[in-house]
């Protein structure tokens, strides 16, 4: 293998054990360690060319320890530094609030989730990645003479991870990755299109150059421009690639159990209710193969489940992490909860917290075409991307985003482009009216809240277009 | 090229080295040996320590210490980088590396794609900026006892359900060693404490967030009113809560000095930078020296605007760290570089490199970036003569589509101004525009401009940043 030592996860776990070993010789009965090691290939476009090309590797250990309840956390580069990072967790857990029924997760047999390492992907090396890049190229140039590839890249990943717990947990595994990117811009007669699109797999991607098509595409269809006309409230088909990022920002924050008892969340008390449109349903799979937001176990070692959060649109279930779940039956919120082994970690320097793995949104009821739905809009927008994804207000739903890459369509066809619009609504509610889904799901981009699989939405209520 | 050593009065004693030096200045040696124009080695460490308090308790408190080392190799104009945490390993990427960089070198089809670095002085030295109070010397209790001076405020009313309060300081020291001889020592720290509160009435939730910090040590906390803050971000959450949706359209806006910062960093800091520019990805593209914005607009990036949350005393590239001006009186005149930029477009490099931590290649970024005061005094003048507008507070973010020139960013809360007075709060407020478009609406700009509140700013690595000025109006822009 060129990417990834043979025996990186065995070599993760033995400086686990010595970690493990000092925690123990500290006095320290209940600890865990987790571990990373990430190793990869890159290339970026700039200016249609390939501009850098890059490698490396980097990881480290996470050590928690748990006494009375209470946890600290610390996180070394070295198990050399191990000392430190245990004098350092236990004066923390010390000081720590005392929280009755916490402890680190028991040791449970886990089944193991495919599709996790595509060993094609560990053979790839510099050159053939730079062999991607001219195809990326190449591409650009024999779809549209006009474009340009002025950003993104290509890249091959993978990472061994670790963990190994005072309770008898211990498990490890090689995750590989495979992501473009690629940033198109056409830019004539004094009118500058563009378009991102990527994509992203644990397996070999099976058509990278696919993205390349979609900018392109998008890159041509706005250039078609349509005056803006006025601030309306109506109907918008949004592309998975535009809603994906809003859903991420609102929906899997709603669904965390802490943040439901504290109410912090939009679906706070709702728990039995109809949250969604009646035909919709809601998955956290954390154990779909392949799946990039997936694995046997979660960041402390419990092993994952499929949870359907919401059935028939009906808000059936809420995700947990042990220390969440203690600490809200210990402060009186909640009679009781457990780990749903919803565990997220964002690597080996912060400990876990509770996080949605491979979310799916589906519906029941008739889905369609994406020229199906602008046909059953009539009127309104196609909304492709938004800038601003991330100023969606998680707690209540409300987002105000502005995109430029929105289509007018009239009568049921797409009769031009807009330069550029807001876009304002409350995601929950829209999820809440009239919904019809597009029959190609797709998953879009991984997220810090997840990994999301949509599919085209049409939204018919509550948002609203103010043309430029 | 001048070769100087330690020629800042700035110099603190050594905090200890590292890198090998005499192992990684050979390493340069081996890859000048094979081609290389440039190669360098540049390793950072850093000390962290985040916490965080929910409803008042303690939820997490994080040490950490992280090393990262990157080695860049130049050769045949184009670039191969390597990056690790370990930092032994990294003379021995210098053969693979120089081949990459001469693998990428091979696909440019003209000598116009081949990279190459303005000249810059070459400086061997120590620069190690002392904060008043050294972040590691801060104990958790205190951390906590700050923390515990908002949450305290922030909660003060029944209909505040949650709050949540955080802590970040950070010693950074970087070690850079070039094949050109660079050998440069810095440090800095840096100090942020932030809160979100989260109202409910009924089915009505919101949440309302908030922040203070900048380069320093302790001293930096000490000096917020942090009991103001929570107090603050309480009143606001409870006025969103009945706050009414904001009016969509064209109208006057007058913005607080963190939606001017914001804006400033978003319509205008990002298309100057010269890497998006080189790369076909900037609205301002060919036009130095142009108009750009009204006569009132001068725009300032100045690392070295000491307390900032974007300082650094040297940028990574090893350049010496000065204030950029990049619009004066409306005209644009001066691209944010770093060396392979001022290469390309002849222009004096200006310390605008920055890299995310020791594990990523420099890109050119902000720093501090402000808008200069105008003239009207306060905010009444600002709005006595807007009949139907909006002003609107605090920022929830932004974004730019720096080849477009568009952009869009959010208010944490605003009001409507009517007929020259602030009447009702309204909420879901954003803001979006044409770069070319609203400089040139600028049309009032009181007097006293500052930094305000400390961000982050995203562009593929995240790095720290101060921004602000005055308060700001603009004639038209696109509200909702």
């Amino acid at each position: 293998m060129i990417l990834i030592p043979d025996d990186a996860v065995e070599r993760l776990l033995e400086s686990c054990a010595s970690i493990g070993a000092a925690c123990e010789a500290a006095g320290i009965s209940s600890w865990e360690v987790f571990a990373n090691q990430g190793y990869g290939h890159s290339l970026d476009f700039e200016a249609g060319r390939i501009s850098m090309a890059s490698g490396g590797g980097d990881g480290g250990f996470g050590l928690r320890v748990v006494e009375d309840g209470r946890y600290g956390y610390a996180h070394l580069v070295d198990p050399r530094g191990a000392a430190r990072a245990i004098s350092e967790a236990i004066g923390i857990a010390r000081r720590s609030p005392s929280i009755p029924g916490f402890e680190l997760p028991a040791s449970e047999e886990s089944k193991s989730v495919g599709g996790m390492l595509d060993k094609r992907i560990l053979d790839i090396g510099p050159e053939d990645l730079l062999n991607q890049g001219d195809q990326v190229l190449a591409r650009v140039t024999e779809l549209d003479s006009r474009a340009v590839a002025v950003g993104g890249g290509i890249g091959v990943g993978a990472t061994a991870g670790a963990i190994l717990t005072s309770n008898g947990i211990e498990d490890g595994g090689i995750f590989s990755s495979h992501g473009i990117g690629v940033h198109i811009s056409i830019d004539e007669d004094d009118q500058l299109t563009s378009s991102y699109e990527g994509d992203s797999s644990r397996k070999l991607l099976e058509d990278p150059l696919s993205s390349v098509d979609k900018a392109i595409h998008w890159s041509q269809v706005t250039r078609d421009k349509v005056p803006g006309g006025e601030t309306e409230d109506c109907p918008v088909l949004m592309t998975s690639d535009g809603f994906a990022p809003l859903f991420s920002m609102v929906v899997p924050t709603a669904v965390k159990g802490e943040r439901m008892v504290r109410g912090e969340s939009l679906w706070a008390g709702m728990l039995g209710q109809q949250v969604l449109a009646p035909h919709l349903s809601l998955v956290d799979d954390r154990r779909m193969e392949g799946g990039t937001s997936s694995g046997s176990r979660d960041g402390e070692g419990v092993p994952t489940t499929t949870r359907t959060l919401v059935d028939s649109g009906r808000l059936l279930d809420q995700i947990w992490s042990t220390r969440d779940a203690a600490q809200q039956v210990a402060e009186g919120r909640i009679d009781s909860a457990a780990s749903t082994g919803s565990a997220s970690r964002g690597g080996h320097t912060s400990p876990p917290g509770c996080g949605c793995g491979d979310m799916i949104l589906s519906s029941s009821d008739r889905v369609m075409s994406r020229d199906g739905l602008i046909e059953e809009m009539g009127e309104g927008y196609v909304i492709h991307s938004v800038m601003g994804a991330h100023t969606a207000n998680p707690t209540s739903g409300d987002f105000s985003v502005t995109t430029s890459t929105i289509l007018r369509v009239e009568g049921g066809q797409v009769v031009g482009a807009l330069s550029q619009a807001g876009f304002s609504g409350n995601m929950a509610k829209a999820l809440n009216g009239r919904v019809i889904l597009g029959n190609q799901r797709a998953k879009q981009g991984s997220y810090s809240s997840g990994s999301m699989h949509v599919p085209d939405v049409l939204l018919m209520d509550g948002l609203r277009v103010n043309p430029a | 090229m001048v070769v100087s050593t330690n020629p800042a009065g700035n110099v603190m004693e050594s905090t200890g080295r590292l890198l090998d030096v005499d192992r990684i200045t050979r390493s340069l040696d081996l890859a000048t040996s094979l081609g290389a124009t440039y190669a360098e080695i540049r390793l950072v460490s850093e000390t962290t320590n985040s916490a965080s308090l929910k409803d008042g308790k303690l939820e997490r408190a994080i040490p950490g210490q992280e090393i990262g080392v990157t080695l860049r190799v130049l050769a045949d104009g184009a670039w191969g980088v390597h990056s690790t945490s370990d930092i032994s390993s990294i003379s021995d990427q210098i053969e693979s590396t120089t081949r990459l960089a001469r693998a990428v070198a091979a696909r440019h089809s003209s000598s116009s794609d081949a990279i190459a670095l303005a000249e810059v002085p070459i400086i061997q030295d120590e620069m190690h900026w002392r904060s008043v109070k050294d972040v590691r010397d801060t104990d958790l209790d205190t951390r906590i006892e700050m923390m515990t001076a908002i949450d305290a405020e922030a909660k003060d009313d029944e209909r505040i359900v949650a709050t949540s309060t955080g802590w970040l300081d950070e010693h950074i020291q970087t070690e850079l060693l070039t094949s050109e001889g660079m050998d440069r020592v810095w440090s800095f720290q840096r100090s942020l404490i932030n809160g979100m509160v989260t109202a409910r009435e009924g089915s009505d939730v919101v949440s309302y967030r908030m922040r203070n910090g900048g380069e320093g040590g302790l001293e930096v906390i000490e000096k917020a009113d942090l009991g103001a803050m929570g107090r603050e971000a309480r009143l606001s959450a409870i006025r969103l809560l009945s706050a009414e949706r904001a009016p969509s359209g064209k109208m006057p806006l007058v913005a607080d000095r963190d939606l001017t910062g914001v804006y400033i960093h978003e319509a205008l800091g990002h298309p100057c930078e010269a890497d998006l520019v080189q790369a076909g990805d900037s609205c301002l593209e060919g036009k130095l020296g142009q108009k750009i914005g009204s006569d009132m607009v001068t725009v300032v990036d100045d690392p070295t605007m000491r307390g900032g949350y974007g300082c650094y005393p040297i940028d990574d590239e090893g350049v010496d760290t000065r204030e950029k001006r990049l619009i004066v009186n409306g005209v644009l005149t001066e691209y944010l570089n770093h060396r392979e930029t001022a290469h390309k477009f002849s222009l004096d490099p200006n310390g605008g490199a920055r890299a995310q931590d020791g594990l990523h290649h420099p890109l050119v970024r902000m720093s501090n970036t402000v808008i200069k005061g105008g003239t009207h005094n306060d905010l009444d003048e600002l709005i006595e003569d807007i009949e139907h507008g909006i002003y609107a507070c605090g920022s929830r973010g932004g974004q730019v589509d720096t080849g477009r020139g568009s952009f869009q960013f959010a208010a944490q809360e605003a009001w409507l101004i009517e007929n020259g007075s602030i009447t009702r709060p309204v909420k879901d407020v954003s803001v979006s525009g044409m770069t070319l478009q609203i400089l040139k609406d600028v049309d009032g700009l009181t007097k006293d401009s500052r930094l305000a509140a400390p961000g982050f700013c995203g562009k593929g690595q995240t790095v720290p940043v101060g921004d602000g000025g005055p308060l700001m109006r603009i004639r038209e822009a696109l509200v909702g």
